[in-house]
């Protein structure tokens, strides 16, 4: 699925900025993430970052089933970098959106699929980097979570100072981007506004098709 | 307040520094994760031993069970009657193992996490030094196995004993060397990791674990072979451990330490830098 190589790429994002990629399946949207994330080294060139940076993707990585969800808490912020202290400040938040109740100390093989998704998301999207990377992680639990959790990205969107996502959700991309990246075949096609990059996107579909 | 406070300044993301320095920079990295590292180790531990009834007196009775089988089969082929041979071979079990463990276990260490890589900046070489301390952990757990033997021996143990450890951490440090270097081919080369078991299975019998360096100096006396023989890093310290604790004097010459610790710096230095200078690039997209 990710593409063994992209670019040459040169791309700025700014401070207070959303901004969109998209983009073909296997057009490098998700390795152009993470190379913003630091979780890939470039080939050549220079990636500079100010600030934290923490992606929002692989929701219930690195979680051990023999471990209760507060040791999975943890865990999973140290993997990503946070500090303990950052954890503790938001424990209570994670307890609390995760709806698990007294299920949270109690490891995670006795979870169904949807407490542990809700589980993740709760972590994944506690701490509050300076630049957040969303990778398509919007789509898990039952209806009611999904729409909590939607809004809590919002909500993180909204208190970053830049955010850069993937996603295929036109309508949830063109209401929260101020400039979408449009990317084929590993490469940038063009930046810009978000109607005019998506009016090139459906070209490059609809030329596809034919 | 000041606009500039806390205002973060632009720097690259990746700097590479000399690959000279690798050793002292993956010493740097793994200090800097330490709190990780004990998350990574209490992790490993507790799910291993969650399960099992008996726990962690499992760590002491598999290197117990192994020594008295052992020892039962060489007895009867060889012959043999040293009654501190079961305590011998269990010497010889933990320390082989633990090198054995840690150089299959850095050598998968790409592949194992690699779900882990595609989305966490992490350095990789944490990894790898959370399941070798895991190894070492439970080994040191094991050297408790020796103290009914040591007891019905009435060995009188010295503060020497203290030293143990250190010996262990040579050998973990040793095989997960060996590992560094040949993980970011392991990841692309699944191969190389059947080759690397089998590899760990033929060093049993070549490493001092059924047998004994004055076995091994009776044998060859002071020829090339005894000499090559020191190339093997598990033999000087299981040895050392072995006089340790069963008070025993195997006269290991300088040259066979200055053997040992020549290959294990060696395999530090060039482990740490194939690992530092390829293992980012091969789990790209895995």
């Amino acid at each position: 699925m990710v593409p063994s190589r992209i670019g040459p790429i040169n791309v700025d994002f700014f401070d207070t900025e959303v901004v969109g990629i998209i983009g073909r399946n296997g057009s490098g949207k998700s390795t152009l993430l993470r190379l913003a994330g630091g979780v890939y080294p470039p080939d050549s060139g220079k990636i500079s970052i100010a600030g934290t940076v923490s992606m929002l993707a692989g929701v219930g990585v690195g979680f051990n089933k023999n471990l209760t969800g507060l040791e999975n808490t943890y865990l999973y912020a140290s993997l990503m970098g946070w500090p303990k202290k950052t954890v503790d400040k938001h424990l209570d938040d994670i307890i609390a959106f995760s709806e698990l109740g007294h299920h949270f100390h109690r490891p995670i093989r006795t979870y169904s699929s949807g407490m542990k998704a809700r589980l993740g998301i709760s972590v994944a999207t506690a701490f509050q980097p300076d630049i957040l990377l969303v990778d398509e992680v919007l789509g898990v639990g039952d209806a009611s979570f999904r729409k909590k959790s939607e809004q809590r990205v919002r909500d993180m969107i909204k208190g970053s100072g830049t955010v850069i996502i993937v996603s295929h959700s036109q309508g949830f991309m063109m209401e929260i981007c101020d400039r979408i990246v449009l990317m084929e075949q590993g490469e940038i096609v063009d930046v810009g506004d978000p109607k005019k990059m998506y009016l090139r996107y459906n070209e490059l579909l609809n030329l596809q098709a034919d | 307040m000041d606009p500039n406070e806390r205002k973060p300044r632009l720097r690259p993301m990746w700097s590479e520094p000399s690959l000279l320095l690798s050793p002292f920079a993956v010493i740097h990295e793994n200090l800097q994760h330490r709190e990780l590292i004990r998350r990574l180790i209490q992790r490993d531990l507790d799910s291993r031993f969650r399960g099992p009834v008996l726990g962690y007196a499992w760590t002491i009775i598999e290197p117990l069970l192994l020594a008295l089988v052992y020892s039962f089969v060489f007895g009867i082929i060889v012959g043999r009657s040293d009654p501190t041979y079961p305590a011998v071979v269990m010497i010889g079990v933990i320390g082989w193992s633990l090198f054995a463990k840690c150089l299959t276990g850095t050598t998968k260490t790409l592949s194992t996490n690699a779900s882990l890589f595609q989305f966490t900046k992490i350095p990789k070489s944490v990894f790898a030094a959370s399941n070798v301390a895991t190894n070492l952990v439970l080994s040191f757990i094991s050297l408790f196995a020796l103290v009914p033997l040591v007891w019905y021996y009435g060995i009188d143990i010295g503060p020497n004993v203290a030293l143990t450890p250190l010996f262990l951490v040579a050998l973990a440090l040793c095989g997960s060397s060996f590992g560094l270097a040949l993980a970011p081919f392991a990841v692309r080369i699944p191969d190389l990791v059947n080759v690397i078991q089998f590899v760990a299975r033929v060093g049993f019998f070549l490493s001092p674990v059924m047998w004994t360096y004055p076995m091994l100096s009776s044998k060859f006396g002071d020829g090339i072979y005894l000499t090559l023989a020191h190339l093997n890093p598990v033999i000087v310290p299981i040895t050392m451990m072995r006089d340790i604790v069963l008070g025993t004097s195997s006269g290991i010459p300088t040259y066979g330490w200055v053997m040992f610790a020549s290959v294990t710096i060696f395999a530090f230095v060039i482990g740490t830098m194939v690992f530092r200078k390829l293992a980012h690039k091969m789990v790209v997209g895995l």
